[in-house]
């Protein structure tokens, strides 16, 4: 298992922010995702309502999701469905293993589905010999290079057209041009063809499961989802347990969300409602159809101060907004699910000591919240994980007791005016035109400049004003401009505090991340 | 297995806070004045292609104008309307057919080596350009998904709003599968090219024929 602690995330995030080419192909595609998303948003008449509608739906189903869950179960069985429920990823790979098995299945087709990279499906099914094959163009590149997903709908995104060329060409087994990318398509378009044919069955997820027919949903634009489902005899869809919702009124509106929020589109190319497998009488499908509910943890959620995160509909609207995301992409979250939703959603699945830097993968400017289609407060369950850190322990207690100490040096505000006082007398002779100049091996910062303590602090320059300002207008009315400001002072006092509290921060996390 | 059911239920239970706050279901809000307009305007938008036909009858001739500049030589049909019943090998001689479960013959290998598939659609959405299809007797899944060109006739009374509108008027059992498709095959998983022809067709043609 991945383990994303405060110094593997530093790092990774380093290479990341080091990488020209990720970071033109992350700025390109989140700038696109979020143009084509407004203008997809302002073609829905009253889509604000739309969204508060959207969030209404999914709040209510999930009051009462072990009821939807069993109406669901039912409508699916009676549609001549198999319904499997699944605890954990153990037994939820063991479900589709056995049914692999079952079909003597040598080889998997599969469509872009998250909660089987949630479930490390491909390991398993490798393991039991069984070769699984992605077919999403973008899952099936990250699979070749033997990577984890870099986005949740653009999963390749970090690839260059050489990387791909590189990795088509070891896979068919002929030099392929770099040059032409729809050419390169056409390749992966034969190859995978030819797996399709020949698989024995296909594993998909499902973007949605409709309570009242018994009906799982698949969105895809390459047309993965419908291959999965309809040419090999036997179909197995991975589905958490959170993504039913009671009628077809409801599924209606989640698609009229879904892909404009992910992609910008008014709908995604292919659209596909499965109910059961394939009829009497039906011209081709497949034979059976297995649905496996998956919980890994979502039903612990439910009921708590997180139980919003499973509204969530995996459009990946957050990760294009997100100026986090957009620095460190996706790999550097140490899982498939990234971004503001990979933040919190992660260390609530896997453990907030496990994935212990991810809610701090976020500047709280909100941009998640304002654009989720389910209006998800993903900032206030960051803060939420960050207490719980501290509350845990997850925290050093070295960094909580320095953490406390700055509170309480904040708190008194003469001790802070003495204590930079002496600091402006001390770092005289590290000053330069730029900041401190700390020999190399000192320097808390690394090869960052610090920034020195202003001459004059904020507080002494907001008095020297209100003075001139008496002067010039008289003093009555200025008086109680000086007077009045006592949060112009906190704030001179949170100015002028940074620079040696960002100091010693440093010091303790590098000590911490060497632990 | 049973185990799994009961304790993840019981865990759900135990965590649901119940209740019914279940809103009023929406309803779509557009509208449109022309709605074969705007799915024509939204389609031709998304690579998809356009053909309108004032009857089922000059459908079927457009139909034959395709299939003549496609050069078509293998073109499997799904068998409903407005193609159930059309003598076919009569109306386009050079042109091997398979009509869906009435030829004999391995229907998946046909289609995978057809060069166009044909079918009706249950539904047109104007909002966004896409067309139902769905399976059932005579109606294959693959016609619509492995050939690189898909043809649909569609009627124009089949035209509704958006999925808000398709949803609100569906009623009882739904056939094992139904797909809107809203245009070709595309990826854009490359380097953010927009490729067309991923895994389905590389080209969506829609007759859309009658008042």
């Amino acid at each position: 298992m991945n383990e994303v602690s405060f110094h593997t995330f530093r790092a990774d995030a380093a290479l990341a922010i080091a990488n020209p080419h990720l970071q033109s192909a992350v700025d390109g595609a989140t700038l696109k995702f979020r143009r084509d998303r407004l203008r997809a948003l302002a073609d829905l008449p009253d889509v604000e309502a739309m969204r508060d509608h959207f969030k209404a739906m999914r709040a209510a189903t999930l009051a009462n999701l072990s009821e939807h869950l069993e109406q669901f179960e039912r409508q699916a069985l009676a549609a001549g469905a198999h319904v499997h429920w699944a605890r954990d990823a153990a037994e939820a790979t063991q479900i589709v293993i056995g049914i692999a098995r079952q079909h003597g299945a040598r080889l998997a087709v599969k469509a872009k589905s998250m909660t089987s990279e949630e479930i490390h499906l491909n390991a398993a099914l490798d393991e039991a010999g069984i070769t699984p094959v992605e077919t999403d163009l973008g899952e099936w590149i990250v699979q070749l290079a033997a990577e984890s997903p870099a986005h949740i709908v653009v999963p390749a995104l970090h690839k260059t057209r050489q990387q791909v060329a590189e990795l088509f060409t070891r896979e068919v087994g002929r030099p392929l041009s770099a040059d032409d990318i729809p050419a390169l398509t056409n390749e992966a378009r034969r190859a995978l063809r030819k797996k399709f044919l020949a698989a024995e069955i296909g594993i998909s997820g499902a973007n949605i499961g409709v309570a009242e027919t018994g009906s799982i949903v698949l969105v895809t634009n390459e047309g993965n989802g419908r291959m999965v489902s309809s040419v090999p005899p036997v179909h197995v869809a991975v589905m958490g347990v959170e993504k039913v919702c009671p009628t077809w009124d409801d599924a209606a509106v989640w698609l009229e969300l879904l892909a404009r929020s992910s992609t910008g589109q008014p709908l995604s190319v292919y659209t596909t409602a499965i109910t059961g497998p394939a009829r009497d009488g039906d011209a081709d499908g497949p034979r059976e159809l297995h649905i496996v509910l998956y919980d890994g943890g979502r039903s612990g959620m439910l009921g708590t101060g997180y139980e919003e995160v499973l509204q969530c509909i995996r459009c990946g609207a957050c990760l294009n907004h997100c100026p986090v995301y957009q620095e460190i992409a996706g790999q550097t979250y140490g899982h498939a699910y990234s971004g503001p939703i990979g933040a919190v959603l992660v260390p609530l699945l896997h453990g907030l000591e496990q994935y212990e830097a991810l809610p701090h993968a976020s500047s709280l400017c909100g941009a998640c919240l304002e654009v989720c289609p389910a209006r998800i407060d993903l900032p206030r369950m960051l803060l939420d994980l960050r207490a719980e850190e501290v509350a845990r322990g997850v925290i050093a207690p070295p960094e909580q007791a320095l953490e406390k100490s700055a509170a309480w040096l904040l708190g008194h505000r003469r001790l802070f005016g003495l204590l930079t006082d002496v600091g402006r007398v001390f770092q005289r002779p590290l000053l330069s035109k730029d900041g401190l100049r700390v020999p190399r091996r000192l320097n808390p910062a690394g090869k960052r400049r610090l920034p020195s303590l202003a001459p004059r602090s904020f507080h002494a320059l907001w008095d020297e004003l209100a003075a001139e300002e008496e002067a010039v207008a008289g003093a009555a009315p200025v008086k109680r401009a000086v007077r009045a400001p006592s949060r112009g002072r906190i704030a001179a006092v949170i100015g002028a505090s940074v620079v040696p509290l960002v100091v010693l921060w440093h010091l303790l996390r590098r000590r911490g991340g060497k632990r | 297995m049973s185990t799994a059911r009961e304790e993840i239920l019981t865990a759900l239970r135990r965590g649901e806070r119940g209740g019914n706050s279940a809103p009023a279901p929406w309803r779509s809000r557009q509208q449109f004045d022309d709605l074969a307009a705007r799915f024509t305007a939204t389609l031709t938008g998304l690579h998809g292609e356009m053909i309108r036909a004032a009857s089922a009858d000059e459908a079927l001739d457009r139909l034959g104008d395709v299939l003549r500049d496609l050069g078509a030589a293998r073109v499997v049909v799904n068998d409903e309307p407005p193609l159930a019943g059309v003598d076919l090998a009569a109306r386009w001689p050079g042109i091997a057919w398979h009509v869906v479960g009435r030829t004999e013959g391995d229907l998946r290998a046909f289609c995978a080596g057809a060069d166009a598939g044909v079918t009706g659609a249950d539904a047109a959405l104007a909002e966004t350009g896409s067309v139902t299809v769905s399976s059932g007797p005579g109606r294959s899944r693959m016609a619509s998904l492995l050939p690189p060109v898909h043809i649909a006739l569609v009627a124009a009374e089949r035209l509704t709003s958006d999925i808000l509108t398709w949803a609100a008027a569906r009623s009882g059992d739904l056939p094992a599968n139904v797909t809107a498709i809203s245009g070709p095959s595309k990826t854009a998983d490359i380097e953010q090219t927009l490729a067309i022809g991923m895994h389905g067709p590389k080209r969506v043609i829609v007759i859309l024929y009658g008042e």
